[in-house]
């Protein structure tokens, strides 16, 4: 397999990183972020000071970066989450371009200049079960009862707090997670890469970001996962249509707004028992036809 | 001291087009409780729709602001009949209602680069460019001219509000949909009309921006800043959305001319963080109970 | 479930890897082409600059091939859009190398696009030759120089001394203050040496204001400026802010020289800022009126019908450099060309380029100032750095 396959495959599943930590974020706990690439970002510069700096190994780096990462989320949602929605966005919008200016100007990070010569740790391998770790440990959250809180939030936050449920330590331990999934993956990105510049984490990455998590669908990982995959090899396959990309993404997002907000994967995951079950109705469909007994039990 | 007066008037005029793009904003989150982000894109083709009919229709000032306006209203509605009502329609959560808006942005800008081109394009002259020198004071009199205008719109906007039979209906949609909807308002209508006259007023800041400085695609980035001075006033006010406006403009400013230019933005971020944090509604805002 | 996640994962990926590799796989050099690449902004604030490049490299191979293209064989040019973006650099390095499998590349415009590009030239033994790409890490990293990387114009610590050198030493300006895009590397740069020669040669400087890359009202910071009353004041970003920048300084009564570096020249600064910028200077990689240039400007403008940019000029010169060192290393070899490029010695349209082995950038090449007069970029001297 040629570079550039395995290139394409690497940025992939950075974003997805990157995306997973926003789908839990935006697709299931109800909260539009606009500022995500503001978490990467602080992974990134931090995983490179360990690496570059303090000559630590690649994956306590990432694991030090993620723990950062988390942390200033902690500081911005205690800040922020009390807010209502819109407000929350415009804050997150404001955080994003805060990180990028105060990066800009820190000349100790290379500042608009960049950060050349990082060492080149991710490779293929490392990404792939990174992000393998991640889908796990996500689906494993989804499932439990935390995840469950979180949905409920998205659904309906006023019932939730009724319900017993404490909106805001949940607001924030979403986003403390979806920020250290961001912090990762801006690690992994760094490493890449090899070289920083704070232009990488403008608003167009979180509005990348917030565009894959559409198309794979709100509340659904394996949407998530095919989301990052195809997103991120399609402009490389319609080099000639780019200029029409972007233009085909916003109006492909408002069509998927009005009339699938569920996106590609409907809220559903995609496991081996739900593809037998579509065979399974696909084959006995004849069968459905039938008129179903009157009256009930 | 004339350091200080000359940097005010800096102040207010940045504020003065915050002001006019704020406000369009405010007044479409006030009546239907949602940001929209694609107001950005608006202004922009407002620039662009003056432009256009200033340089290819080569109409006179006064037609083509007033088209360019009326242009604009319509696109406005446009969107709002294709992005937003299916989700109105539909009750969907607010969330999509962003996401929605979001996407229409990133399709207006887009569709410019793709087709009218990423080059910046520069208005014809209308005002005389020499600035009007009070002592060694210099108020440009596009600025002049601008803050008449924006004073004369936002005036006639204050009376249509408060002073006639489709304003008041404006007020009720406001506070309950349902309500004046039971009160034999026509609600879908009044929608139509807000965004219209946000899509008007979305008009004017575009051909004044344009006029002032210089059109370009990316126009709807500045309206960011627009949408944090409407968060920061107050969002649902629009008195809220002009003092905000103004004022982040002055403090802007006078932090870029007495503090630091590089952290100009940083700071005024934190001085939204912190107004949220003392006053979650922003300096005037609607409190918006979530109702059960 | 972790079973049935995993296999999901593996799924989509064997999915994606399918479509992504399927597609686009050009089929390895044909035995009588030689396929070079090009990379540069066709998209973003640098498109225009960028589709100069391009149009300009493919003119020229179009000549070369009607001359008998190069070691007797055709050239074809293979070309992609970085979009500015660091990233997509990347990729589209990876993917004239690895895919389309050229022997060289030329550009990018952008520092932010070579850097990170070394490694994948290296691991491709493939050199390329940035055209306007002026950061000094683009070619020497913590004082080594990277093999594959070399570039034909000069480089911002040269261009930010230049500027500030020609103020102090031929305007006489013992006061300047400096106006600079803090979000950008290239205006970092300038910004930096400048405020370093200037102030070594005696100069004071008493303004240094930022701006953030997309503002378009500088009055703050010129106000602040104007009060420091600075002889001149140095500009070191792009046309779209120079016009504004220097209409809003105007109208706010300074009257200060106005300076610039290579980011300056364009159509657009004339038609928007024209009486705003009469009377200002620039560093320029070269002196558009030199009549080795203009038979370069005619055929451009015939076959394309616009005037060409800056970038055109050194992309040709690029050209020139590949051509040079090909025909020196007698073989379509990335490894041999880039040994070759390292003795390059060939003049252009931008002047004499002498590569140095220890940095790869050419040595010697004095800057041109420029001023502009009625509209018109007007050849002062070349300067260089004492």
């Amino acid at each position: 397999m040629d570079s550039y396959v395995q290139g394409i495959i690497m940025l992939a599943g950075i974003n997805l990183m990157a995306v997973l930590g926003l789908s839990l974020l935006t697709g299931f706990t109800g909260l539009f972020s606009f500022g995500h690439a503001g978490f990467m970002a602080i992974g990134a510069y931090t995983a490179a000071c360990c690496t570059v700096k303090l000559h630590m190994p690649f994956i306590p780096a990432l694991l030090v970066a993620a723990i950062v990462t988390a942390g200033a989320s902690w500081v911005i949602g205690k800040l922020t989450l009390n807010l209502k929605g819109d407000y929350f966005c415009i804050a997150t919008l404001g955080f994003g371009e805060a990180i990028k200016l105060i990066l800009d100007n820190v000349q100790y990070f290379g500042g608009a200049r960049g950060w050349p010569g990082i060492p080149a740790y991710t490779n293929i391998w490392n990404v792939l079960i990174i992000d393998l770790i991640g889908v796990i440990i996500l689906a494993n959250l989804i499932g439990s009862r935390h995840g469950r809180n979180m949905i409920a939030v998205r659904e309906e936050e006023l019932a939730s707090q009724i319900v017993g449920i404490d909106v805001f330590k949940y607001k924030l331990k979403s986003l403390m997670i979806s920020a250290a999934y961001a912090g990762i993956a801006g690690g992994l990105l760094a490493h890449y890469m090899t070289f920083l510049q704070p232009k990488m984490f403008a608003m167009a990455k979180s509005t990348e970001l917030t565009i894959i998590v559409i198309f794979g669908g709100l509340g659904s990982i394996s949407g998530s996962v095919l989301g990052s995959f195809v997103l991120t090899s399609l402009p490389e396959m319609l080099r000639s249509f780019d200029k029409w990309r972007l233009v085909c993404y916003g109006l492909a997002v408002i069509i998927i707004m009005i009339s699938r907000p569920e996106g590609l994967m409907g809220g559903y995951e995609l496991t081996p028992s739900s593809i037998k079950k579509m065979i399974f109705n696909f084959k006995h469909r004849k069968q459905k036809a039938l008129p179903v007994s009157e009256g009930g039990k | 001291m004339l350091q200080f007066l000359q940097q005010l008037i800096n102040g207010l005029s940045i504020g003065s087009v915050y002001a006019l793009m704020a406000v369009g904003y405010s007044l479409v989150y006030s009546i239907m409780n949602f940001s929209n982000f694609a107001h950005g894109g608006v202004i922009m083709l407002g620039a662009y729709f003056g432009f256009f009919y200033l340089t290819i229709y080569k109409m006179p000032f006064i037609a083509a602001f007033a088209a360019a306006a009326l242009t604009t209203a319509l696109l406005a509605v446009v969107i709002e009949r294709t992005a937003y009502k299916p989700l109105r329609d539909r009750k969907a959560p607010f969330l999509y209602f962003i996401i929605s808006a979001m996407g229409a942005s990133i399709f207006l800008e887009n569709i410019v680069i793709a087709t009218i081109g990423p080059t910046f394009r520069t208005y014809p002259q209308v005002v005389e460019k020499a600035p009007v020198a009070i002592g060694s004071l210099s108020i440009g009199r596009l600025d002049i001219m601008m803050f008449i205008i924006s004073a004369i719109c936002l005036g006639l906007l204050v009376y249509v509000i408060d002073h006639t039979k489709i304003g008041k209906a404006i007020t009720a949609t406001s506070y309950s949909t349902k309500g004046s909807a039971l009160m034999g308002v026509n609600t879908d209508f009044i929608i139509i009309t807000v965004f219209a006259i946000g899509g008007l007023l979305a008009g004017v800041a575009g051909v004044l921006f344009g006029m002032k400085y210089t059109v370009y695609p990316q126009i709807g980035f500045i309206t960011l800043k627009s949408f944090i001075a409407a968060v920061f006033g107050g969002l649902g006010s629009l008195p809220g959305a002009v003092i905000g406006s103004v004022l982040l403009g002055v403090i802007e400013t006078f932090t870029s001319g007495y503090l630091s230019s590089q952290y100009r933005d940083l700071i005024a971020f934190v001085l939204l963080i912190t107004v949220l944090v003392v006053r979650p509604m922003g300096l005037m805002g609607k409190v918006t109970e979530d109702k059960a | 479930m972790k079973k049935t996640l995993a296999l999901v994962l593996a799924m989509t990926m064997l999915l994606s890897i399918g479509l992504t590799g399927c597609a686009k796989k050009e089929d390895a050099a044909a035995a009588d082409t030689i396929k070079i690449g090009w990379m540069g902004s066709l998209s973003g604030d640098q498109a225009v600059w960028g589709e100069c490049e391009f149009n300009t490299v493919k003119m020229l191979v179009e000549e070369q091939n009607a001359k008998g293209g190069v070691l007797g064989k055709k050239i074809e040019v293979i070309g992609y859009d970085t979009k500015g973006d660091p990233q997509e650099a990347v990729n589209v390095a990876k993917r004239l190398t690895g895919q389309d499998k050229v022997v060289t590349i030329i550009g990018p415009n952008a520092s932010g696009s070579a850097i990170p590009i070394a490694p994948v030239l290296e691991a491709a033994k493939t050199p390329d030759i940035a055209t306007v790409a002026t950061n000094p890490k683009v070619t020497v990293l913590d004082g080594k120089v990277k093999p594959f990387n070399f570039r034909v114009c000069f480089i911002d610590p040269y261009q930010g001394a230049a500027a500030a050198g020609y103020a102090f030493d031929v305007l006489g300006a013992k006061s300047a203050a400096i106006l600079y895009d803090t979000g950008d590397d290239y205006s970092q740069g300038l910004t930096q040496f400048f405020e370093e020669t200037f102030v070594a040669k005696g100069g004071k400087i008493v303004g240094k204001e930022g701006f953030k890359t997309g503002d378009v009202d500088f009055r703050p910071q010129l106000s602040k400026i104007k009060e420091s009353a600075p002889d001149v004041i140095f500009m070191p970003y792009f046309f779209k802010e120079v016009a504004l920048s220097s209409t809003q300084a105007r109208e706010l009564g300074i009257t200060a020289t106005l300076l610039g570096g290579d980011g300056w020249p364009s159509e657009q600064l004339i038609s928007m800022a024209k009486d705003a910028v009469e009377g200002s200077y620039f560093v320029n990689h070269l002196d558009f009126s030199d009549p080795g240039v203009a038979d370069y400007k005619a055929r451009y403008k015939a076959k394309f019908s616009k005037e060409p940019e800056i970038n055109g000029f050194l992309a040709h010169d690029a050209f020139l450099m590949f051509v040079d060192g090909i025909t020196k290393a007698g073989e379509a070899n990335g490894e041999k060309i880039a040994a070759a490029l390292e003795n390059v010695d060939v003049t252009g349209i931008t002047g004499h380029i002498k590569i140095g082995k220890d940095t790869h950038n050419p040595e010697g090449k004095d800057a041109a100032i420029l001023k502009i007069v009625g509209g018109n970029y007007v050849f002062q001297q070349k300067y260089a750095v004492k």
